[in-house]
């Protein structure tokens, strides 16, 4: 590691078990830190609300694109039927709007998904190669099997190396590691 | 846990004895009205009977889809779906004047032979629409709710009793998805039988499964504003009903309510789209002057309202708010029905007193029944066994 290059990232420490990281979670929030994440080989039920994290933006683009879809198909139906190609089907009105539900109908389906997949990708900041929590071997060895992480990262303002690592060391982890961002 | 039983509260006897005083009162002005104009009666009877017909039936299928999908939600609500199918004897007996007295009223169109020799049917549909072929139906309908409902009262009342038998469990779910299969035949038939045919001249294939969907609709409401009745402090369900279960219950109901839609579109697109004069007449009836403007209503606050407010999630989980909606989707299916059933006699959608009069009769006469059947049993299935996971109050 070429340590002259690398600046700090954040405290890390390590738990035994989902509950531990879930008491964890809200010491660490009822203490007033604001960036942090918290690591888990599978989903943890009230985790989200233990971080203190509040709503995304995910329901919000997803309505929006469905929006976007339905509209833009019901628009791209009527602008061929009226304006660009109009044609006299059985005498029918040329914007005949109960043919072009259908259409209108998969376009929204299909805006809101897409937007809410994309969203969710964007907005977790992906696609991403490397993150600095793998510099911690401990971690790139066991987050994805059977050990739990929190890491408060430098950007907090209540952030302070040593202060840090001695709040989360109160917490009783089985280790507090440094992250460097190399 | 186990020291718990999960009675009923005082609030599902002052429910049963409110529903069944002001349900009588309305009968008897029904009654009373009936002695003038007993055709006027015999339409929003019919109206009113598939009102809560579609509260005991939806409950049988929504019982049995819960048996074969096995959620959480399905556990919270599975004794009130219990004591709601129950009430199915008591629809046999209502059903009954409509059998002896109100079919000539209902059904002239094929019944009088007048009529048949203006506008006769095909051949296939007078096979079909005789008074002995419709009777014989009926009891056939009947006799296979009526099994499917014991069947499964049954089975889950022996799982309360033998708690560690785990064959009670398959069982249920083995009979859940033949009883699906069933219910929506029988269903479909019957809405052909006892509403369709009150003009024989039109035919749609997809009918059935509006009333399916609606009863669907009408039942996931009711479900939730019981569940939040049981579960206010100090009643039974209190520590039990948890906010995933309203977002689950509500997010069935803004389901059932999409496939409503669904179907009532697909009937409109297609016949629209076919613009045949025997097939128009329906819609002909239904989309201009004051029923248009039923129709309107409908669309728009029986869809479009309930659509854009059940999206959200903070609404689901709202244990005041859910249940308000719930009941107005209950008031909206009553107006739904209106605009199916009544623009046949009733060229303006002016309500007549029996169209008022009757839907409160029989509505308040049902809840009153079902509420006294939901003393019955322990409001939880307690020999559940996926019951302690499914009340918890966390996951983990």
């Amino acid at each position: 590691m070429e340590k002259q290059h690398s600046q700090l990232y954040g405290v890390m420490a390590e738990f035994e078990t989902a509950n531990q990281l879930l008491r964890a979670a809200e010491k660490v929030r009822d203490a007033g830190y604001k960036h942090m994440d918290a690591y888990a080989p599978f989903p943890v039920e009230g985790l989200s609300e233990a971080l203190g994290l509040g709503r995304n933006l995910v329901p919000l683009l997803t309505l929006c694109g469905g929006l976007c879809g339905g509209l833009g198909g019901f628009g791209f139906e009527y602008w061929v039927n009226v304006i660009s190609y109009p044609m006299n089907v059985a005498g029918r009105p040329l914007n005949s709007w109960p043919a072009f539900i259908p259409v209108t109908f998969e376009l929204t389906v299909l805006g809101a998904a897409l937007t809410a997949v994309f969203g969710m990708i964007a907005l977790n900041g992906l696609p991403r190669p490397h993150h600095p929590v793998f510099n911690v071997h401990r971690f790139a060895s066991r987050a994805t099997t059977d050990k739990f992480f929190i890491c408060i990262e430098a950007t907090d303002p209540k952030f302070s190396l040593a202060d840090t690592a001695r709040f989360l060391e109160s917490l009783h982890p089985q280790h507090v590691t440094e992250v460097q961002d190399e | 846990m186990t020291a718990q039983d999960y009675k009923a509260p005082a609030s599902v006897n002052q429910l049963q004895n409110a529903s069944f005083s002001v349900g009588l009162i309305a009968l008897a002005l029904g009654g009373f009205l009936a002695l003038r104009q007993p055709g006027a009666f015999f339409h929003s009877y019919l109206m009113a009977y598939m009102l809560i017909l579609g509260f005991a039936l939806g409950s049988l299928g929504l019982l049995m889809l819960q048996h074969l999908t096995s959620g959480q939600w399905g556990i919270l609500i599975r004794r009130p779906l219990e004591s709601a199918t129950r009430t199915l004897p008591l629809l046999l007996v209502l059903f009954l004047p409509i059998f002896f007295f109100g079919m000539k009223y209902l059904y002239a169109a094929w019944l009088d032979p007048e009529k048949l020799q203006a506008e006769p049917l095909s051949l296939m549909q007078q096979s079909w629409l005789t008074l002995s072929a419709f009777r014989v139906r009926a009891m056939i309908y009947f006799v296979v709710w009526l099994l499917l409902m014991t069947l499964f009262n049954y089975l889950s009342r022996q799982q309360d009793v033998n708690r560690e038998d785990r064959a009670l469990r398959r069982r249920l779910k083995f009979w859940a998805g033949p009883g699906i299969i069933l219910y929506v035949f029988t269903m479909s038939f019957a809405a052909i039988d006892w509403v369709m045919s009150i003009t024989p001249h039109w035919a749609s294939t997809i009918y059935g499964f509006l009333f399916v969907a609606g009863q669907l609709i009408s039942t996931m409401a009711l479900m939730i504003a019981i569940v939040v009745l049981l579960a206010r402090p100090g009643g039974p369900l209190d520590g039990a009903l948890h906010k995933r279960h309203l977002t689950q219950l509500g997010g069935l109901l803004f389901a059932f309510i999409m496939l409503w839609a669904y179907f009532s579109f697909s009937q409109l697109l297609i016949i629209w789209s076919g613009n045949l004069p025997e097939e128009i007449s329906f819609y002909r009836s239904r989309l201009y002057g004051s029923w248009g403007a039923v129709a309107i209503v409908v669309l728009i606050l029986h869809f479009f309202i309930p659509f854009f407010l059940l999206l959200s999630r903070d609404l689901k989980r709202n244990s005041r708010l859910l249940p308000k909606v719930a009941m107005w989707m209950i008031f909206m299916r009553v107006v739904d029905l209106y605009w199916l059933t009544q623009p046949e006699f009733s060229r303006t959608a002016m309500p007549n007193p029996l169209n008022l009069v009757l839907p409160i009769a029989l509505l308040g006469i049902w809840l009153g029944f079902f509420a006294w059947n939901l003393k019955r049993e322990p409001l939880l299935p307690l020999g559940d066994p996926k019951l302690a996971e499914a009340i918890a109050s966390h996951e983990h």
